[in-house]
């Protein structure tokens, strides 16, 4: 019953797909479009095939995922500790918020040009641009979350006698796990925008470089096939890694409390 | 009374008058600890500027009329593809909110799209349109569009069934109900997918201007990037910190909230 | 359970916004008896709350002293268990291993803590609750998740801070009712807080009446146990006693 229930909303939310690509395979041939302007469907399907075969998808996929992963990684490792050391004083974590609300809207993009001139072109750049994309965001949305654990569960838990490291553990994470899990979503979300913008400028491999040199060439289908790996890797990551686990936290937990 | 204690108090009551003051002062160690380091020439001046030099290119650049001129460019771009992913954006915000067969049709499509990003659309922009004020418009207005319908779709589906039940049996056509209540109702998110939709696509901007611009903040500093001078850079990315906190914290916030309050539904 | 004692308690503090000192108790003296159920009754802002969060040791002592069976208090533990106004239960945690937490603190093992955790949700009655999270619950049932929390942990005193301030009328009356069947079971030390004076004298064997910061009056309450408001609604006794109280937090 539960299969029959997943099954059918798949399909239901790959019908209006289904119905875009029987529109593009039709259209395309039937209004003759330029190839440089407009690819059709079936250069696309081959784009792709070609590039698995030869191993170069891949390769740009890969890239791209892997400074991703590294950049997200190592912020994170930064950022929720000490997000969760400045949130815990009020005096400290009110003084710091305007700081690094400033620095969350400066997220990503904005640093690509100033660590191209610090770290050149290349997987560092790349990665400095996401740690930064996703630290500022996380760091933020951590301090606040312990910052508003209400003081009385603090209190609470204090007098059930935990000591530094239980508090920690067992009522500051938890507490502020749905605003960290909030704050990776976005600052992930930020990193692959940015991550695509700084590939098409400041490295030889990726899938925005994949995006950007296949212009210089009209090769349209590349273009697109890049666009829809693009669109599809974020909805796996998305759907299948982030929503859950935010849905998870603060559903499960009935905390309403969101950055 | 400790001379310590009396300061403290005096800050207090300052901030209390004037909330902005609390908004700033974080700011001024930073920028104390930054000409620190710039002097103490911990990093190459070369790559590290102090924040003297960043001034004194302001005001060198607002002299000679560029600032102000890239300023002018960037925030008309703004304002032009704001306007049209609003303007776009909440009436499908709203028809997808309120009709399941155009839900059903629209939200896996607008979900995949989103997931594309504004950026990746940007070479076959540059084929289509070349490198001016379409390519530029279309990448924000199309940043500017999925939040502002997001979040009108939740702030339409989250209206409770028994207002539109209400409006009904007061006799209430469909039309009616969709400015009468849907409209007001769903606000306090509109708001919201407002303030967001404007954050991306200001970064949109920005980032368009890196790749593909010809004038504005973001090519300022994409600019100074090849002549190597970081200065200017620095004071690119300053300038726009700046100005997206004054409008969001001193402006959008706001009003948000004033929407939030006024129809006294709590949205997050 | 021990003995508390409090010797010329006072709590002043710095506001910043009107940038004087403040004085929030002022030499307050009370000795409590081991198993006895305090309640301390006053209008708002009288410091009844700023007395409970120095004995749990939340805020400090800035003059005289709080001691637990002569040892001076220092910082918050589980000697002193606490029951809040706004329930603070961890709501990611179910309501067994809310009541289990105390315990684990302590480094009593799962099994062992689990049953202790159950026989508390027995006594208050909410063994069905257990797999359950806070938020699935009422208020009332928080509440009473609350307590045995506190109790679970076999504190020496318990303090509890408006406890049923948050919750409806009804629920309040079953609340006080369950109270007094489980101190009568447990006999702990209580000091109870609230500006409710019927409540204070309800769950009392001891009535002290506080009023900006100062003592004003204790007052024993006799009434047989066990209480139930059926009983005491229209008892001459009872309605004395709380008629006195009242006449003393509403001169003050």
């Amino acid at each position: 019953m539960r299969l029959r229930q997943q099954l059918s909303s798949a399909f239901t939310f790959s019908a209006p797909f289904a119905v875009l690509l029987v529109l593009w395979a039709l259209l395309v041939p039937y209004f003759n479009v330029n190839p440089r302007l407009f690819p059709d469907l079936g250069s696309v399907m081959q784009a792709g095939i070609e590039g698995f075969q030869d191993g170069s998808l891949i390769g740009h996929i890969g890239a791209s995922l892997l400074r991703v992963a590294v950049g997200t990684v190592l912020a994170l490792v930064v950022a929720i500790p000490l997000g969760v050391a400045m949130g815990v004083s009020p005096v400290v974590s009110s003084f710091l918020t305007p700081l690094f609300r400033f620095f969350s809207v400066l997220a990503g993009i904005a640093w690509i040009p100033i660590a191209t001139l610090w770290f050149g072109y290349g997987f560092g750049a790349i990665t400095f641009i996401i740690f930064n994309a996703v630290f500022f965001i996380v760091t933020y949305n951590t301090l606040l979350g312990v910052s508003t654990i209400p003081r009385q569960v603090r209190d609470a838990a204090a007098s059930l006698g935990a000591g530094r490291w239980a508090m920690l553990t067992e009522v500051l994470l938890p507490g502020a796990l749905p605003n960290i899990v909030t704050g990776i979503r976005t600052g992930l979300g930020f990193a692959w925008r940015g991550l695509i913008a700084a590939e098409m400028i400041a490295t030889n491999v990726g899938l925005g470089y994949m995006l950007f040199v296949a212009r210089d060439f009209y090769r349209t289908e590349v273009i697109v096939l890049g666009m829809i790996v693009i669109g599809v890797l974020w909805l796996l990551l998305d759907r299948l890694l982030l929503a859950p686990l935010e849905r998870a936290t603060i559903e499960r937990w009935g905390m309403v409390q969101r950055a | 009374m400790s001379p310590l204690l009396q300061a403290w108090s005096a800050y207090v009551r300052l901030t209390v008058r004037w909330p902005s003051i609390a908004s700033i002062v974080p700011f001024v160690p930073v920028a104390a600890v930054w000409w620190m380091v710039t002097e103490l020439e911990l990093f190459p001046r070369v790559f590290l500027p102090g924040p003297v030099e960043v001034v004194r290119s302001f005001g060198s650049l607002v002299y000679k009329g560029i600032l102000p001129e890239y300023l002018q460019d960037s925030m008309v771009r703004l304002a032009v593809g704001a306007f049209w992913g609003i303007a776009l954006g909440i009436p499908l915000g709203i028809l997808v909110g309120t009709s399941q067969r155009a839900h059903t049709a629209l939200w896996p499509l607008l979900l995949f799209f989103q997931a594309i990003g504004d950026i990746a659309w940007l070479p076959i922009l540059v084929i289509w349109f070349g490198y001016g004020l379409i390519t530029m418009t279309f990448v924000i207005v199309y940043t500017v569009i999925f939040p502002v319908v997001l979040n009108t779709v939740l702030g339409v589906r989250s209206i409770p069934i028994t207002m539109h039940r209400a409006a009904l049996s007061l006799g209430a056509s469909r039309a009616r109900i969709l400015w009468e209540v849907v409209l007001p109702g769903a606000l306090p998110n509109i708001v919201t997918g407002l303030r967001n939709g404007l954050g991306y696509g200001w970064r949109a901007l920005i980032a368009a201007e890196i790749i593909v611009g010809t004038s504005g903040i973001g090519f300022l500093m994409f600019d100074a990037r090849r002549a190597g001078s970081v200065v200017e850079i620095l004071l690119g990315m300053i300038i726009l910190g700046i100005l997206w906190y004054i409008v969001d914290s001193w402006i959008l916030a706001p009003i948000e909230r004033a929407t939030g309050q006024r129809w006294g539904l709590v949205t997050r | 359970m021990k003995s508390l004692t409090i010797r010329n308690l006072s709590k002043t503090y710095f506001d910043p916004y009107a940038g004087a000192h403040v004085t929030a108790v002022h030499d307050v003296s009370l000795e409590v008896k081991e198993g006895e159920f305090v309640s301390i009754v006053g209008p708002s802002g009288c410091g009844k709350t700023t007395i409970l969060n120095m004995i749990a040791g939340f805020i400090p002592i800035t003059g005289g002293e709080i001691l637990i069976d002569g040892r001076p208090v220092k910082g918050p533990g589980p000697d002193r268990g606490v029951v809040f106004q706004s329930f603070a239960l961890f709501p990611w945690r179910t309501v067994l291993e809310n009541v289990a937490f105390g315990p684990k603190m302590r480094g009593i093992g799962r099994t062992e803590r689990e049953r202790i955790a159950h026989e508390y949700l027995a006594l208050a009655k909410l063994s069905d609750a257990a797999g359950r999270y806070p938020n699935e619950l009422s208020g009332g049932m928080q509440q009473r998740v609350g307590v045995v929390r506190a109790l679970a942990n076999e504190p020496d005193v318990l303090l509890m801070d408006e406890p049923f301030a948050s919750v409806d009328a009804q629920t309040r009356m079953t609340l006080q009712e369950e109270l007094t069947r489980i101190w009568q079971d447990r006999r702990p030390t209580v000091i109870f807080i609230t500006h409710d004076v019927g409540e204070a004298v309800f769950l009392a064997n001891r009535v002290v009446v506080l009023s900006e910061g100062r003592m004003l009056e204790e007052i024993r309450v006799d009434l047989p146990r066990p209480r139930s408001w059926d009983a005491l609604h229209e008892d001459e006794q009872f309605k004395a006693v709380t008629g006195r109280v009242l006449q003393l937090v509403r001169s003050a």
